[in-house]
């Protein structure tokens, strides 16, 4: 498995590089919506300003490094018939998204993390500290995020099985994480109602709360609690995906001539 | 090799009206259909064989050699390829077989080929010798030493066609399923793959079931036929046979430098009498006969003798049916 996982991560490196200027777009694009609801709250909450910078920051951050868009590619190769290449090989399907998803991470991480510490030296608001204990919880929230998302889009697209565009399905559900996940407005701003929910919906696992940790918002009892919540979905998103990948299957109609 | 038994397969269709009025009705009342694309197919393929699938479009040929290959699952009836089951998805079975589809590229679009190839080393646990050896023999049969660096994109469609040839054989299946792999390619190009996939079943004693429109392809390559229409198989056997049996003509093609005024139709059926050129459908026990009788007797620029062609051969098939085979 490690060396498939070499073979393919080298192949998804050669794939990014032919593709820079999409990547470099694509991970600048992501920034602009963080920003301007950055300026929408500093101006409605001056005072708070310095608290505002930080938690969108962190959530470019977060964002970036959870994002999942496997329902595009999973959504097109199988309306298009090319999935079928995947199906053929003797490797489950999901590894070749799991390897893209390092490739591209890994690439956010390495320009992300030294762009924030430079900025950190200039900006005293950038700057935290932080115990090795809470740089590892963070780092744990942060790849059961990822984990989160990359599940849920993977899931949906292989919905693609039953229905075309479906898409449009993750669209929605990318709306109501807008709101639940905190990419909006961090969450202690939403309406209790809001808040209840998100505690025991998937989304704010998925950005939120490893932000949480950064900004110490959440004590031991919230990380508990939400580690625990996070982990019972991620349990709860695999038996899904395996069901819906054998379901798929026998659905499958491998279009194409 | 391949055992198939009374196979069904059967899509459920929704059935969409044209109109805006239907449409709309047709959001709150589905209506579907059951589309039978394949009825009842049983036939079984030895080790090293090299079967043709013809058939029109839409005849179910794709849909049964996709069943063959584990991507559809059949409504009914038994498959089994090397002993696998193929819709049972086994690693042992995905490695020991290969699918290759005209249109359908497994080549990673924006790279060049080998990082495709290296993939499939790691994937399918090809150890460097083999997979150097393979790879050494595939380049050269292939030609492909100067596009296995260039991204796939960029390649023309007869050089992609045989770097997705090399994707497909690196890990040495014992079946291979080529639907349509001469599809859009030139007359050359087309040569070239046939050639090499005679070569490499040959070689090999690969087990190759191939579907297509070109009958070049199947006259080329195959033995053995089955012609399949409306999903059901309606012909099985040698082509030399279904050829005798449809067409016991030649086509006699003959050039003078003054057309002789004979009895045309005492040689044979007339297809064209044109200035300076006959053509004619003569059977074949007397093909021999009638061309040197026109050689001996008038001064022939040229003389064509000709199989009808498989098109004809096999559009009379479809047309009058199999009765007696």
């Amino acid at each position: 498995m490690i060396r498939k996982y070499i073979a393919l991560l080298r192949m998804k490196y050669v794939e990014m590089l032919a593709y820079r200027l999409a990547t470099i777009v694509w991970m600048t694009g992501a920034i602009v919506q963080p920003l301007i609801t950055m300026a929408v709250w500093m101006n409605i909450d001056p005072s708070q300003s310095d608290a505002f910078l930080f938690y969108f920051m962190a959530v470019i951050f977060v964002e970036r490094m959870t994002s999942a868009w496997d329902v595009w590619e999973l959504d097109r190769e199988i309306r298009e018939g090319t999935f079928s290449n995947y199906i053929l090989r003797p490797l489950h399907p999901i590894h070749w998204a799991v390897a893209e998803n390092i490739v591209y991470k890994v690439l956010f991480l390495v320009i992300l993390a030294p762009v924030w510490a430079v900025a950190a030296l200039f900006v005293p608001a950038l700057r935290f500290d932080m115990t090795g204990g809470q740089t590892l919880l963070f780092l744990m929230a942060l790849l059961l995020g990822a984990a989160l998302r990359f599940l849920l889009s993977y899931i949906c697209g292989l919905l693609g099985f039953w229905i075309t565009k479906v898409t449009a399905v993750y669209g929605v559900l990318e709306v109501i994480s807008l709101f639940l996940s905190g990419r909006i407005a961090p969450l202690s701003l939403l309406p209790p109602v809001l808040q209840q929910w998100s505690i025991f919906l998937p989304f704010r696992y998925m950005i939120g709360f490893p932000i949480d940790i950064i900004t110490k918002a959440a004590n031991s009892h919230d990380m508990l609690q939400g580690f625990a919540i996070a982990s019972i979905w991620i349990v709860v998103f695999v038996i899904a995906l395996r069901w819906i990948w054998k379901a798929g299957l026998k659905k499958n109609q491998a279009v194409g001539g | 090799m391949i055992h198939v038994k009374h196979l069904h397969k059967s899509f459920r269709v929704h059935v969409r009206q044209t109109g805006w009025l239907e449409a709309i009705r047709s959001l709150l009342n589905r209506e579907y259909r059951l589309v039978e694309a394949v009825k009842d197919i049983s036939f079984t393929i030895e080790k090293g064989e090299i079967v043709g699938f013809l058939g029109p479009n839409g005849a179910g040929k794709t849909t049964t050699m996709k069943m063959l290959a584990g991507l559809l699952h059949p409504t009914s009836g038994e498959i089994t390829v090397g002993g696998f089951v193929p819709f049972e998805q086994k690693t042992e079975f995905k490695k020991m077989m290969s699918l290759v589809m005209g249109q359908k590229s497994q080549l990673i679009w924006d790279i060049p080929p080998m990082e495709t190839f290296l993939v499939n080393k790691a994937i399918y646990e090809i150890d460097d010798r083999t997979f150097q050896q393979t790879l050494d023999e595939l380049v050269e049969l292939l030609e492909l030493a100067p596009l296995l660096d260039k991204p796939t994109r960029s390649l023309s469609l007869g050089q992609r066609m045989r770097c997705e040839l090399a994707a497909a054989l690196l890990h040495r299946p014992k079946v291979l399923f080529l639907d349509e792999p001469t599809i859009g390619l030139d007359v050359h190009t087309q040569e070239k793959v046939r050639r090499f996939i005679v070569d490499y079943n040959r070689e090999h004693e690969t087990t190759i079931l191939l579907t297509s429109h070109y009958m070049g392809d199947v006259t080329a390559l195959c033995d053995r036929v089955m012609i399949i229409n409306h999903g059901t198989l309606i012909y099985d056997g040698e082509l030399d046979v279904l050829t005798e049996k449809l067409a016991p003509y030649k086509r006699l093609e003959i050039r003078f430098a003054n057309i002789p005024a004979v009895p045309w139709e005492n040689y044979g059926e007339i297809v064209e009498i044109e200035d300076g050129k006959a053509t004619l459908r003569v059977a074949r026990e007397k093909v021999a006969e009638v061309s040197s009788h026109f050689l001996q007797h008038f001064h022939v620029h040229d003389i064509n003798i000709q199989d009808p062609p498989m098109e004809e051969v096999i559009t009379r098939a479809f047309q009058e049916g199999f009765n007696d085979s």
